[in-house]
């Protein structure tokens, strides 16, 4: 439903990754979010927290993700804060793949990011956290037919 | 996640996937997936139709696989992947790594090509 708003907050770890993505999935049903907005909200969250837990704050004891999903009319915004180095995926180029040989094993999520998003904002507070906010282009199931 | 393996006679192994490639699904499955491709010098096609969701992780592991099986001269085809997937696989110009086909006789096909 537009207007409502959602927060998760785990620690940065794989297993607590599996639990939020559960949950989000399950805020999506709830929020009746059509099939394609439903697939990049998803995928935009997998990349994202699992390039926090692996290249960021994953690798410290006290590491903590919060992701708020609000539910504007027609988008999706979802904001991903972590106490890990400042990283500002909006700076990093990211080359197609070309071919077999030459193709990066590295670098593809944040270019499926890149996609799947309408739009793209970073900064990094005095507090030294990472506030990432990815808007995703969104229609309801009720608003069809 | 899970994995059905058949053989489609003497030189073509039938690989499905089913369930979703995301982190989790591909730290589950990514090591039986290779093993049921690599070692046995078949050409495989692998069905997409029942994978739900792919992420970088998903495309990292066929990346890597189609690399080897390359490097052993037997071909990969994917075929049949759902319309979301294939958005995936075409944002990441996944047809440069390795064919996608519509279906399995023209994965098939594709093999012998």
């Amino acid at each position: 439903m537009p207007g409502a708003e959602h927060i998760l907050r785990f620690p940065a770890t794989l297993a607590a990754y599996e639990q939020a993505f559960a949950e989000l999935r399950c805020t999506l049903d709830a929020q009746a979010v059509e099939a394609k907005a439903r697939y990049n909200a998803e995928l935009i969250f997998e990349e994202i927290v699992t390039n926090i837990i692996c290249h960021g704050c994953g690798h410290g004891p006290h590491g903590t993700i919060e992701v708020s999903l609000g539910f504007a009319d027609g988008a999706i915004v979802m904001k991903f804060c972590d106490n890990g180095p400042a990283f500002d995926p909006r700076g990093h180029k990211v080359a197609e793949i070309s071919s077999i040989e030459e193709a990066r094993i590295g670098g593809l999520g944040l270019e499926l990011v890149r996609r799947a998003s309408a739009g793209i904002d970073y900064q990094r507070t005095p507090q030294d956290e990472n506030h990432l906010t990815v808007t995703v282009a969104a229609r309801w199931n009720r608003d069809e037919g | 996640m899970r994995i059905e393996v058949s053989d489609l006679g003497d030189s073509v192994r039938n690989v499905a996937l089913v369930g979703r490639l995301d982190t989790s699904g591909v730290l589950g499955i990514e090591t039986s997936f290779v093993t049921a491709l690599v070692p046995h010098g078949k050409h495989v096609v692998v069905d997409l139709s029942k994978v739900e969701f792919i992420g970088s992780m998903g495309l990292r592991m066929f990346i890597s696989v189609a690399r080897t099986m390359r490097d052993k001269q037997m071909k990969l085809v994917f075929y049949a992947p759902q319309p979301l997937v294939n958005n995936v696989l075409e944002t990441a110009a996944f047809a440069r790594i390795a064919s996608v086909c519509a279906d399995a006789a023209q994965a098939v096909a594709a093999t012998k090509a």
